[in-house]
């Protein structure tokens, strides 16, 4: 850098130092990245605080963000429209024979969940006010109740749509539509180590069972669902097939449910709209509010060049892509249990990609990594935002449910080491139906 | 005070909740457009929602500091009232000094917005960039009310 009035190393430490002694005193972390880019704004000639403002304009004036409040708001509508009922009682119809019943229709029903809506703290909200009380009531152990809704709860970003794929294609120019496909796989593997898990609590607590649904119970269940799965069709399938921009998509499948609820079930009124627009703004404009700040964050790590800095040292460890692979995912784990998943991609995410790049790993791969990774940190404290919803429902502390969550995330890194070093686990997808968006 | 603080809340609440409904109309005529002859497909529709956007995200993150929404890392153990009142005036100093930022140089940038229009709409940019200094002004409305009830709580002049 030219005239850089800071050296990267003490830039580094300026950025990081201050946000992170801000971060301990418990300044929200959007003020903290905020703050933390002042002294370097200040102290060079070159940068004015004005900086401050451009980024984050820059950051909140984009058409692919625009999907988030939309994808959070096609949950909230569909918990009050009637869908979400719909979908549990296909997932019971389906799975409520094995043991520990109640606890695979909470993972089963976030698969589909996770099919339609790309938001896990939207998931968390919705499931804890169904299935934490349910499954104490039914003799589960709330420990072990609050721990299985929050992990299932981080399938919705991990299958399609997505909101951190929405964000790491907006920040790191990679294709929405290829990692759409590419999480599939990963998702429904992580799925099945959950159910694998509830399954071995189950046969050692001696959790209930319910009596084997009817042929006639699953087809009469499905057929009534097949409206709100038509949902996910028309948001990953639209992307796919070239009819809408992601965020259009997420706009169509907002009226979608909007059109299903009022004519279809029949259980939305004007108050639910209204309260369904409230809980969304509030939501999705803290979560991106911070993208606001930590792009501010990431553009001063760019201009004191110190993803540079840091990974001169690793280039030099000669990794591998399997090599790679775990160091990324050991970083974004790290960082997820300190950082939400977005200001994680948009700072970790960008000085990773090099990396990736250099060893010859391919981008999606890259994407499919970083974004499991980040979203087993929506579980770790100390800040895991599903772990903390769900506890918020139950109203217990979080260290009330850490053990179970712990043992329930074990089986689930498992999967992650197995998408690190078989990349065709999530590559096999878009190479079969996109190969043209793998470029 | 406290009525004119919950109005303001409530006023930024219907706003931000507002800007979530029309959000939707733009992006719908996108879409409309595209796939029917029904309407011309005009060029604002994209630039007409990324603002909308913008107010949604400024509005939200106004009434966040009120209802503490923005998201907070626990790092420290669990505090008694009083020193947890004192780290709250703290932290908050800090929410502070950034709601100041936003004012002081907030108005300077509205200024330099004041004759650029938008590239497509032609809105006046101003409506966009009076966002920031809006929302420093309201943290610190919001955080002069939190400061009085940390003061109360510090002070024992209240049970919570």
């Amino acid at each position: 850098m030219m005239s850089a009035a800071l050296s990267p190393g003490a830039a580094a430490i300026v950025l990081f130092g201050t946000f992170l002694a801000l971060f301990v005193l418990r300044v929200p972390v959007a003020f903290a990245l905020g703050l933390a880019c002042l002294p370097s704004l200040v102290l060079e000639p070159r940068l004015s605080p004005m900086m401050l403002f451009n980024e984050t304009f820059k950051a909140y004036n984009s058409f692919i963000l625009l999907a988030v409040p939309f994808y959070l708001l096609t949950a909230n509508l569909m918990n009050v429209g009637g869908v979400t009922d719909r979908l549990v009682r296909l997932s019971r119809s389906m799975v409520g024979h094995f043991p520990g019943a109640l606890a695979q229709i909470n993972v089963l029903l976030s698969v589909f969940f996770a099919g339609i809506s790309g938001s896990s703290t939207a998931d968390a909200a919705s499931q804890s006010k169904i299935f934490i009380d349910a499954q104490v009531k039914e003799g589960y152990g709330l420990s072990f109740s609050i721990a299985i809704t929050a992990v299932s709860a981080v399938l919705a970003v991990i299958i399609p749509p997505s909101i951190l794929m929405i964000v790491w294609g907006g920040v790191i120019s990679t294709s929405i539509g290829a990692m759409y496909l590419a999480g599939f796989l990963p998702g429904l593997l992580i799925a099945a180590a959950q159910m694998a898990t509830v399954h071995v609590y189950a046969k050692i607590y001696h959790y209930p069972v319910y009596p084997r649904a009817t042929m006639k119970e699953f087809f009469y269940s499905a057929w009534i669902s097949i409206p709100a799965l038509l949902t996910a069709f028309i948001i990953v399938g639209g992307v796919l097939l070239g009819w809408f921009t992601p965020t259009e998509s997420a706009c169509v499948a907002v009226l979608y449910t909007v059109a299903l609820s009022v004519f279809v079930y029949r259980e939305m009124n004007l108050k639910h709209l209204y309260d369904s627009f409230v809980e969304t703004g509030r939501l999705s404009s803290v979560a991106l509010f911070c993208v606001g700040t930590a792009s501010a964050f990431g553009w001063l790590l760019a201009y004191y060049q110190i993803p540079r800095a840091l990974l001169e040292n690793v280039s030099t460890w000669g990794m591998g892509i399997t090599a790679a692979g775990f160091f990324i995912a050991f970083v974004f784990l790290v960082v997820g249990c300190f950082l939400d998943a977005i200001p994680a991609i948009i700072i970790f995410g960008t000085i990773l990609q090099p990396l990736a790049h250099s060893v010859g790993m391919n981008p999606i791969h890259f994407a499919i990594i970083g974004i499991v990774s980040l979203a087993f940190g929506l579980v770790t404290p100390p800040y895991g935002l599903c772990l903390m919803i769900s506890c918020a429902v139950a109203k217990v502390p979080i260290r009330f449910a850490l053990k179970d969550t712990l043992i329930m995330l074990v089986p689930m890194l498992l999967m992650l080491a197995a998408i690190i070093v078989w990349p065709d686990i999530p590559l096999i997808l878009p190479r079969l139906i996109a190969p043209e968006l793998l470029k | 005070m406290k009525k004119l603080l919950d109005g303001t809340h409530r006023l930024l609440t219907r706003l931000m909740a507002a800007t979530v409904a029309i959000l939707i109309v733009p992006v719908t005529l996108q879409v409309v457009s595209r796939y029917t002859a029904l309407i011309p497909a005009w060029i604002w529709t994209e630039e007409l929602s990324r603002f909308l956007f913008i107010w949604m995200i400024m509005l939200g993150a106004m009434i966040g500091v009120r209802e503490g929404s923005h998201f907070v890392v626990d790092v420290l153990p669990d505090l008694p009232p009083r020193p947890n009142a004192f780290l709250q005036i703290v932290s908050n100093l800090f929410v502070l000094v950034f709601a100041l930022v936003f004012i002081g140089w907030g108005i300077e940038f509205v200024r330099f917005g004041w004759d650029q229009s938008s590239e497509l709409a032609e809105l006046p940019m101003v409506f966009i960039f009076v966002a920031w200094p809006v929302a420093g002004l309201t943290w610190v409305l919001f955080l002069g009310e939190a400061f009085v009830a940390s003061f109360r709580v510090l002070l024992g002049k209240s049970e919570r």
